[in-house]
């Protein structure tokens, strides 16, 4: 069964000092920070660029350190799948383990990560528009 | 102008075993597999959506593949930009001061292409290519 991944749909940037990475990516290759967030949940402190369809995510703690130096590593790759749940069949029937579909951080989209098996890269997918966006009362 | 990301490098051990997730079970499609001799890699272009994923198998042990591979194991390696102009892109590195690599542009697999030094991006490797009118 092929699991048609679409796109890489972002590319993480692990940092100690999220921001300055963020800061020092859009000085030295004239990238535009399109938006900032604060992770539910854990505090992270985020901050996204994008590439024609690939964002690039910058993710570091909520509250930075005084570190001498900030250090930042490539730390994990999404793909865009159009069926998540294809995907998860697909990837366990070659034999590889990967985690349940949950929902993503971004709204109406199901996540999952693969767990092991891809030579050191921490690997997810992701499917946008999959479940019904909830609506808050106004 | 940086166009788009081009491909993220993966450092493997194997390339023939890596392709088993990334060609066969992801379902990617190779568009270029060769021995770069002087760099001492194998290496492998996957096509994603209008990126690539490249695997990076050391040939030989003196390079900086087979040095990284050895001291922190397969994983993510660099990321590459795509330009219509790499030696635009270098000079422009040049003028604002960022440390580089490569002092002119070389041929590598995604076309010709140059490395910027990691220590002027907070410890990642990043590469600038232009792609080649024939392809890979």
């Amino acid at each position: 069964m092929a699991i048609e991944a679409q796109y890489i749909d972002h590319i993480v940037i692990s940092s100690n000092d999220s921001a300055a990475t963020a800061k020092l990516f859009a000085d030295n290759f004239d990238i535009e920070i399109k938006r900032t967030m604060t992770r539910p949940g854990t505090g992270a402190h985020m901050e996204f660029a994008k590439l024609q369809e690939v964002i690039l995510e910058f993710a570091g703690p909520g509250e930075v350190k005084p570190y001498d130096e900030v250090k930042a590593k490539l730390s994990g790759v999404v793909l865009a799948v159009p069926d998540i749940h294809a995907t998860v069949a697909s990837i366990r029937e070659a034999g590889f383990s990967i985690g349940d579909p949950h929902p993503a951080v971004q709204p109406g989209a199901l996540f999952t990560g693969m767990r092991g098996g891809t030579n050191g890269v921490p690997f997810g997918f992701i499917q946008y528009n999959a479940i019904p966006i909830e609506e808050k009362p106004a | 102008m940086l166009k788009k990301i081009h491909h993220i490098g993966v450092v493997v051990e194997n390339a023939d075993e890596a392709m088993k997730f990334y060609r066969d079970a992801l379902g990617l499609r190779v568009t270029a597999d060769r021995v770069i001799e002087d760099q001492g890699v194998r290496g492998v272009l996957l096509e994603i959506g209008g990126s690539e994923i490249e695997l990076l198998q050391p040939t030989r042990d003196d390079t900086g593949v087979a040095k990284f591979l050895q001291s922190r194991g397969e994983g993510m390696h660099h990321i590459c930009f795509e330009s219509d102009d790499v030696d635009v892109e270098l000079e422009g590195a040049r003028a604002k001061g960022i440390q580089l690599i490569d002092e002119k542009p070389r041929l590598g697999l995604a076309g010709m292409i140059c490395f910027l030094h990691p220590k002027a991006n907070h410890g990642v490797l990043v590469e600038f290519a232009t792609p080649l009118a024939e392809g890979h």
